[in-house]
């Protein structure tokens, strides 16, 4: 069992299964899904077994051109990502078959989470960067089997402009240090200009994969569009990737104690820009967090597609994260990581969960759904427990991880990013609430009425998987955080631990003892329920025999509501929604713009220009005879 | 423990009582001023124990889940409230984030039981429910988190502490604080102008469409509860909370009676009024007095 | 010998608990009654001033209720032509038990200035069970306020059992509506 503590085998050996799934998927290719359940069960076992408990072995043999080493942090996000791709490749087999290539949907599945790996293990900032776009080509290839090439598309233009940033930041780095170790680049204290430089770049590769604002059209599209199991890996997996990248960036990179500078370089100096201690690069990156919350919640309320509606909910997260590290405060770091966790599990049951519905129906638009709570009462569970989750309702994970982010903001006193925060924090209620009353509650639609039966057991294992580690990081945070080393993370990043005193998490103004809240809930919720049953029984009736003011009613369709379902809210921002997208396509028409003007120029067959250029060039050349 | 969790349990039932008794109060009140003698003191409770003995209908299983759960995630945020500074279940956990999330909790219950009657009714009252409390709810939390900043403390008993220890109100100290947590509380307790989740006559009672006999009861019993809650929490935030039990039901006599005064002369907004209302005038007011708060402190010595 | 302290301690029997927790619910019932807001008639017009200042209904515990699920009184005011007639059958049959209702005016007794019309019915007692009725075309105020009181005696005394004699007499009911009203036709308007 030894050979499994090395990472590089763990690493040859997702790729191996890919091959593997390939091969057997050409011949059958609902067996080719199961083997990529088998791989990534396999690999999470590896790294979750041995990585939490340190014996990890990094020394790399077979292929000594890739070096990899050992980071608390990168453990910390290999288990939650393999672990999101064991979950959502139980739904493989069934989602296999509808797509035009399925051995190589498998084949792909295995690869992307070779390169997640990769990512995260590696010690040398090239290999990071090839392993980055590993990923980056292996899941591009998976979205246009759901059937949109656009998508792909404006993934890859999103993506590529992060990797090529990243690729120029680790060049600069390169040229400050002289390798491309990151031992070396982590030690080294950067003080020339070129720092805030790097530190941008980061920023910008983070924000293209994050999808954080300015850099998040592509998130809608893709994860409205890809194939279902693919949207879940999305968001609960593959986003975190630009999680890592910003948290490199912002912990290691900062610039600090600039010294040959003058004027505006000056003025981004460490020094503290506001009386709280915080500079102006994280002012402005806090602020760009705050406008993600923000804008996601606000376009999250008006989709109709489910799908895309957890895409911008994904997008409003990456934006609390965001503002959970930038504010560098060791109780809100760890809420940022904690977020990282619950997000991750929620969006993916959440996703997972419209999968099954969307399986069954063949839709996932709100419009066209309604009632299936009477058939899928196991899905509703899941999709409810889900979104408590992600609204930061108690006694779920979601609240631990917002209340640790609340105490940092109030601490550091900031009234905007507060302000957004709350707002972000109250919008997902109505935005999360939505799917739940117009797809599953509501009257049930004549269309369906006997056609939809409750979800196959291998799809319930990995929903029912989750809902529990959802409900347990909620009423166990502190265990779950000792098991995750969520300490050891932010020593090894030079921020202070969490205090645990007891069962009680302390913040910076009073503690949290969430096993006390989610008990008395259960108490109360116990007291309640011993009320109702001692008194009279109720009478059952249907649906349809409800308060229409004595109108006589036949027709359900007329009784759901489920379209526009926050129209006057909806009616306030109407004008506003389509700036950013209006200002992505005008850049890209200036792109083709120039594109025509350099055919015009230099690619021309017309003899005038030809000449032009030949009379240009023997000027230049001969210029000091002529002058 | 145990004692705390009686404890809690006991503050829970005795704002019910007190919530209960004061609703029929205020019922007779607003009859006198409008020149008529109004119900007993008591008809509340006597409303409350005949829709609890009704048979009513149910529409399957998560009907009665939602009620359920809304009443049980109710009573739990009770027990943790403190009453004075000497009656309350559990030291420094009262929190007041655990307030605000766990009222979300019995409201997503109510909302999803709602939903699940299949009169679209319901579902609309509940998008708007949800849509005012997007209203109320950023503001309201901006002040809280200056006056956190300030007392260096989020649990309630300790802010109630540190204005009577300092000798002055944050009600005097934070004025513009004050006025809009005054119209956030109006907006949380579902009282004019802002009740249109309710809108008796237009949306036939909003969520409560199809409840009738012991799902209403428990409604009721929960709501009671939440205005419990929400005078509560505005009496220990604002009005330096109360050292015995005389000056806490006083205050929150006073609380209560105003702002049911100042409802019952207004209209209702509509949806998009309520929400224009609360981002164009009162998020700057709470922003201006979170800005002044916090950074000016002092500037005129 | 044993001593007196220890006597046994009798059990109410079913009956009597039942009897004790009914009375109990009367109380409540009859102190608290929600009237439903269906006016359906022209003798509607006199409950406003019951409501209002000064024939105040609050003091005797009513109230209006928006839905037939909330309310426990249905106030039937007035003439019933045959379509509105359907409407109150369904109605009544939506609201939760116990239920009650109050006729208002002549019309409903035996018809009132309406009695030879071909589509006003003459008695409501023969299609829903009727508690008290209130008489006068139409009842002045103070006659409304005594109907009202006239039906929380009848609760106290236990003779208000209009809903306990609509399920046992169904059959007697449902065929007189049917004789009159016919079989209500569902017609599907929307997928024609």
């Amino acid at each position: 069992m030894d050979i499994f503590t090395n990472v590089e085998f763990i690493i040859l050996l997702t790729l191996g299964f890919g091959v593997i799934a390939y091969l057997v998927g050409r011949y059958n290719k609902t067996a080719g899904a199961f083997a990529t359940i088998i791989g990534t069960a396999i690999t999470f076992l590896a790294v979750a077994y041995y990585g939490l408990n340190g014996e990890l072995d990094f020394t790399a043999d077979l292929f000594p051109a890739f070096s990899y080493g050992f980071s608390n942090l990168g453990i910390f996000f290999a288990v939650i990502v393999s672990f999101i791709f064991l979950m959502v490749s139980f739904f493989n087999p069934y989602f296999v078959g509808k797509y035009k290539y399925p051995a190589l949907y498998s084949m792909l599945f295995m690869f992307s989470l070779a390169g997640a790996m990769g990512v995260f293990f590696t010690n040398d900032f090239l290999d990071m960067f090839f392993f980055f776009e590993f990923v980056v080509w292996t899941s591009l290839f998976l979205i246009p089997l759901g059937g949109s090439k656009k998508a792909a598309t404006m993934y890859y233009g999103f993506s590529a402009a992060g990797s090529f940033a990243l690729l120029f930041a680790i060049f600069m780095i390169q040229k400050e240090t002289g390798r491309f170790n990151m031992e070396t680049a982590f030690a080294h204290v950067f003080t020339t200009k070129q720092s805030v430089v790097i530190f941008f770049l980061f920023m910008f590769s983070g924000f293209a994969k994050l999808g954080a604002f300015p850099l998040h059209i592509w998130l809608p599209k893709v994860l409205g569009k890809a194939p279902d199991p693919i949207s879940a890996v999305f968001s609960g997996g593959l986003e975190k990737l630009g999680a890592f990248v910003a948290i490199i960036g912002i912990i290691r990179f900062m610039p600090m104690a600039i010294t040959d500078t003058a004027g505006l370089f000056a003025y981004l100096n460490a020094t503290a820009f506001l009386s709280n201690g915080m500079t102006l690069l994280q002012l402005i990156i806090g602020l760009l967090g705050a406008m993600t919350i923000v804008f996601g919640t606000l376009m999250a309320i008006r989709q109709d597609d489910a799908k895309k509606l957890l895409a911008y909910s994904s997008m409003s997260n990456g934006g609390y994260i965001l503002v959970a590290i930038v504010l560098m405060d060791s109780i809100t770091f760890s809420g940022g990581l904690y977020h990282i966790v619950a997000h991750a599990l929620a969006s993916t049951a959440a996703f997972l969960a419209i999968g099954a519905v969307s399986r069954q129906t063949g839709t996932t638009k709100m419009s066209e759904l309604g009632g299936h709570i009477h058939e899928m009462p196991i899905t509703y569970m899941v999709y409810l427990i889900a979104i408590i989750s992600m609204a930061g309702i108690p006694p779920m994970g979601g609240f631990i991880s917002k209340w640790l982010i609340f105490q940092g903001v109030i601490d550091k006193g900031l009234i905007v990013i507060g302000a957004a925060t709350f707002f972000g924090s109250i919008g997902s209620f109505l935005y999360v609430f939505r799917p739940l009353a117009a797809l599953f509650l509501g009257q049930q639609l004549p269309q369906f009425k006997d056609k939809v039966k409750e979800a196959p057991i291998l799809m319930l294992i990995p929903l029912l998987v989750l809902s529990a580690l959802n409900i347990v990081t909620g009423i166990f945070p502190i265990q779950s955080m000792r098991f995750l080393n969520i300490n050891a993370v932010l020593n090894e990043l030079g921020l202070q631990s969490l205090v645990f005193n007891g069962w009680t998490i302390a913040g910076h103004n009073g503690g949290l003892q969430a096993t006390l809240i989610a008990g008395m809930f259960g108490i109360g919720v116990v007291i309640a329920f011993v009320l109702f049953m001692l008194l009279k029984k109720s009478k059952q009736v249907g649906l349809m025999d409800t308060y229409t003011a004595g109108n006589f009613i036949y027709t359900e369709e007329l009784l759901h509501y489920s379209v526009d379902f926050y129209a006057p809210l909806e009616r306030l921002y109407e004008k506003y929604i389509n700036i950013m997208k209006n200002f992505y396509k005008s850049l890209a028409n200036k792109v083709k713009e120039f594109g025509r003007v350099t055919k015009y120029f230099f690619f021309t067959n017309k003899p005038e220009i030809t000449v032009f250029w030949i009379i240009v060039v023997i000027a230049f050349l001969l210029w000091g005879d002529i002058v | 423990m145990m004692v705390g969790i009686l404890t809690g349990f006991g503050v829970a039932l005795f704002g019910f009582v007190w919530q209960t008794s004061l609703g029929g109060i205020s019922r007779k009140v607003v009859a006198r001023l409008q020149k008529r003698y109004g119900p007993k003191w008591y008809q509340e409770f006597l409303d409350i124990f005949k829709l609890l003995s009704k048979r009513a209908t149910s529409h399957g299983w998560i009907f009665d889940l939602g009620v359920i759960m809304a009443l049980g995630g109710i009573i739990a945020t009770a027990a943790f409230m403190p009453v004075t500074n000497d009656i309350f279940a559990f030291a420094d956990f009262d929190n007041f984030f655990i307030y605000v999330y766990l009222i979300a909790v019995g409201m997503l219950g109510m909302a999803m039981s709602a939903s699940g009657s299949g009169n679209p009714l319901a579902s609309i009252g509940v998008m708007r429910a949800l849509t005012t409390m997007l209203a109320y709810e950023v503001p309201f939390m901006v002040i809280v988190m200056v006056i956190i900043k300030h007392a260096g403390t989020s649990s309630l008993r300790g802010i109630a502490m540190a204005q009577q220890d300092a000798g002055m109100w944050y009600m005097v100290a934070l004025p513009l604080g004050f006025i809009v947590a005054f119209i956030c509380l109006l907006g949380m307790l579902g009282k004019k102008p802002f009740e249109t989740y309710i809108a008796p006559a237009e949306l036939a009672s909003g969520p409560m469409v199809e409840y009738g006999g012991k799902q209403l009861g428990m409604l009721f019993i929960m709501h009671e509860i939440t205005v419990f809650i929400e005078v509560s929490l505005f009496v220990h935030l604002f009005l330096g909370g109360a050292e015995n039990i005389f000056v806490f039901l006083l205050k929150y006599f006073v609380v209560y009676s105003v702002a049911n005064l100042v409802s019952n002369v207004n209209g209702r907004f509509k949806i998009d009024q309520v929400v224009v209302f609360f981002y164009k005038w009162i998020l700057p007011l709470a922003m201006i007095q979170a800005f002044v708060a916090l950074y000016m402190n002092g500037w005129w010595n | 010998m044993e001593s007196t302290k220890f006597s046994p301690i009798t059990k109410l029997s079913k009956e009597e608990v039942d009897r004790k927790w009914w009375e109990i619910g009367d109380f409540f019932r009859r102190n608290s009654l929600w009237m439903l807001m269906y006016c359906t008639g022209c003798c509607a017009i006199e409950l406003p001033p019951a409501m209002t200042s000064a024939y105040d209904m609050e003091r005797l515990g009513m109230g209006p209720m928006a839905t037939p699920r909330q309310a426990d009184v249905l106030l039937v005011t007035g003439y019933l032509s045959l379509k509105t007639l359907r409407r109150v059958i369904y109605t009544y049959e939506q609201m939760s038990e116990p239920k009650y209702i109050v006729g208002f005016g002549s019309c409903t007794i035996n018809g009132g200035i309406y009695h030879d019309s071909h589509v006003v019915i003459n008695q409501l007692d023969q299609y829903i069970p009727v508690d008290t009725y209130v008489a006068g075309c139409m009842p002045n105020t103070e006659a409304v306020m005594n109907g009202f009181i006239d039906l929380m005696s009848l609760i106290k005394n236990k003779k208000a059992d209009g809903w306990k004699r609509y399920k046992e007499n169904y059959e007697w009911y449902k065929k007189n509506q049917i004789d009159s009203l016919g079989e209500v036709q569902v017609h599907d308007e929307y997928h024609q």
